[in-house]
């Protein structure tokens, strides 16, 4: 993983964005105890410096300057850590030990560029006020710890500040390296599987976290796309193999035709055979197509409440007088108010081609029976009959593609009739079970759920 | 009829204009999506067959481009095999019908024929009638030289539309999807029984068959054979 590509993930610009906030927070935060620290240390200078003023005020006594230039003098003498001046109205320094200054009132600082002889610092910080007679007092004590405060303060600052922006980057880069090596994964993953390892899925950490969720709907998305694959695969295969018999037929009977001497009556009659055969062989593709397209389930968005008991209705009418010129009998019973979710037309040519396969595997004087019921929530329709039946080891087999139990192929069929009514089952997640009628089949068609019926509704 | 065959597949293309031109129609011929829309607001035409994939312009937006334009003539979509949603959709589109492909001309022909006498249709008819056959639509009765005939619901539809299509030829197949909707064929004969039960009921004890088969075509109810 390169140091370039990481920088340019969207973590890490995140965490850069992290960053400048943090920053930011921090300078607020410094200027703010950096003006308060500041504030506190100068009001206790001008604390101490009052109380100073008072104090030689009150050693002065009355107050004149006399009296205030003695008591200056002996204040100056005790070095208590202050700086006096005393000057008389035409600015000349009766006492203390600072150089003069312009008689301003008030709290004034400066750094002093003269060095004075007992502090090596030169900041000075204190307080002037009028004396009795034109005088000017100022009493002032060294300030040079509000300036160490000042630069340790900022140093803290800077350190903390380097330190988070450290950990910050570091922690993003992190973050971003492990969010990089999840997307590598899923990359890695489509890569092979472009490059034609279909089998392989991303793959999981177990935290359950939303990569982890990412990757459970990309995988389920690869294993729908390589189940209709597959699908599409089985239709080609079978295409090959189902439709190159009558192809070939259909081309024996052609070359025939042409070695024969020309002769009108059987060109024609051969073209008529033909046409039959290519109508088989479209019908048989149309079917495969329509499987497939069944089993993609794209039907499914379409899917609205269908009525039951009516299509059964409808699907027995159509079938009724067909099976009756077999000399079979068809005997319905369908209870009323059936309703499933699904798709009618699919629907429909589910239970047509039960009642198809019944009535073409039985012979004459056969009995067929359409049953619908529903018990609980499901709903059973059972499509009957006393035929030949089917043998149990075959029951499986015949619901796949082209398989058929006559193997000679000579009744009529495609062996694709049963092969699309359970596909139709499949997508309405209905299961298409057959059994023994004893004697007979017996197909039942399972529908777990029961579509509230509008009559019910109401 | 005028028809406007919009269709980019030349081999197609020369097929059905070859039939339809034997069956006596005037045909011309669009390759594209493009150039049909442009000839088919261009002229007025009585049919237009239009294929569902068409370069330049689809089918279902040339139809609706049609339709969004207030041109209502009827449209016949050609699809593709086992497009099993695009029967749908071009209906939803406008057209007026559809045929799969590959089709047996006489399908698209029974089917051009049925679309073209469609607009000439007046007012709502209560009676249908041909030869002495008369159904009342109001009364639901059906009777023949005067004798009632009775018919089961969908006896009746079935023959309903035989008599809106009197003189026509009408297709196995229009029949399963008009009167059963059915759209899949079912390999059984089914049709063939139903017919073959209206018939006893309509035509036998009479000198004249009105319900008549045509071989390889479908069915016809007319007074005589053509």
């Amino acid at each position: 993983m390169n140091l370039r590509r990481l920088v340019r993930t969207s973590s890490f610009r995140l965490t850069l964005l992290y960053a400048v906030f943090t920053g930011a927070s921090f300078l607020v935060l410094f200027a703010v105890i950096f003006w308060s620290t500041t504030r506190f240390m100068q009001h206790q200078i001008d604390i101490t410096v009052e109380a100073e003023i008072k104090e030689v005020r009150t050693a002065a006594g009355d107050g004149s300057i006399d009296n205030l230039r003695r008591a200056i003098e002996s204040s100056t003498k005790q070095a208590g850590g202050f700086y006096y001046l005393l000057q008389a109205s035409d600015g000349s320094v009766l006492a203390g030990d600072l150089p003069p200054l312009d008689a301003v009132p008030g709290v004034r600082e400066w750094v002093e560029p003269r060095r004075l002889p007992r502090f090596p610092k030169v900041d000075i910080r204190g307080r002037g006020e009028a004396v009795d007679g034109g005088g000017y007092l100022f009493v002032g004590t060294g300030a040079h710890e509000v300036h160490e405060l000042r630069e340790s303060v900022a140093q803290s600052f800077l350190w903390g500040l380097g330190a988070a922006m450290l950990l910050v980057l570091v922690g993003g880069a992190l973050m971003s390296a492990s969010v990089l090596r999840r997307i590598e994964a899923v990359s890695q993953t489509s890569r092979d599987i472009v490059a034609g390892d279909l089998q392989r899925r991303i793959p999981l950490n177990g935290s359950g976290d939303e990569f982890d969720h990412l990757a459970v709907s990309l995988n389920a998305m690869l294993d729908r796309i390589g189940v209709l694959m597959e699908g599409l695969r089985q239709v080609s295969t079978d295409i090959a193999h189902d439709l190159r018999t009558p192809l070939t037929r259909l081309r024996q009977r052609l070359e025939l035709a042409r070695q024969r001497p020309p002769d009108a009556q059987a060109l024609h009659a051969t073209l008529g055979a033909t046409l039959t055969d290519i109508d088989a062989i479209l019908s048989t593709f149309g079917a495969l197509l329509r499987i497939a397209q069944i089993e993609s389930g794209a039907r499914k968005a379409s899917f609205r409440t269908v009525d039951l008991s009516e299509l059964l209705h409808t699907v027995g009418e159509i079938y009724q007088p067909a099976i009756e010129e077999k000399s079979q009998t068809l005997r319905e019973d369908i209870a009323a108010g059936l309703s499933v979710n699904g798709d009618r037309e699919l629907l429909t040519q589910l239970f047509a081609n039960l009642m198809e396969n019944a009535s073409r595997h039985c012979d004459a004087g056969a009995r067929i029976e359409l049953r619908a019921r529903q018990t609980g929530n499901a709903v059973e329709v059972v499509v009957a009959d006393d035929g030949r039946g089917i043998p149990a080891d075959m029951r499986e087999k015949v619901l796949q593609r082209f398989v058929r139990i006559d193997a000679s192929r000579t009744t009529p069929g495609n062996g694709l009739g049963l092969a699309l009514a359970h596909a139709v089952a499949m997508l309405h997640e209905a299961e298409l079970k057959l059994g023994d009628n004893a004697p007979g089949l017996r197909i039942g068609v399972r529908f777990a759920q029961a579509a509230e019926s509008p009559a019910q509704r109401g | 009829m005028r028809i406007l065959l919009i269709e980019d597949d030349a081999e197609t293309a020369d097929y059905v204009m070859a039939g339809l031109r034997e069956s006596g129609h005037n045909i011309a011929v669009a390759r594209d999506g493009r150039d049909g829309l442009f000839q088919a607001t261009g002229q007025d035409w009585d049919l237009l067959l239009v294929d569902r994939m068409l370069p330049g312009l689809d089918g279902m937006t040339l139809v609706r481009t049609l339709r969004a334009g207030g041109i209502e003539t009827p449209v016949l979509f050609l699809t593709t095999l086992g497009g099993i949603d695009d029967r749908v959709n071009g209906l939803n589109a406008g057209a007026d019908d559809y045929l799969v492909k590959p089709f047996a001309f006489s399908e698209l022909a029974a089917r051009v024929a049925a679309l073209g006498r469609r607009p000439r249709r007046t007012a709502a008819e209560t009676v249908l009638r041909v030869a002495d056959l008369e159904m009342d639509l109001l009364a639901r009765s059906v009777q023949r030289a005067g004798q009632a005939i009775e018919l089961q619901p969908r006896e009746f539809r079935l023959l309903e539309f035989l008599l809106r299509h009197a003189g026509e030829v009408v297709t196995r197949t229009m029949l399963l999807e008009q009167v059963w909707d059915l759209h899949f064929d079912p390999h059984t004969n089914v049709v063939e029984s139903h017919i073959s039960r209206l018939r006893g009921k309509v035509d036998k004890g009479h000198a004249v068959s009105l319900i008549q088969t045509l071989r390889g075509a479908g069915y016809s109810l007319r007074e005589a054979a053509p």
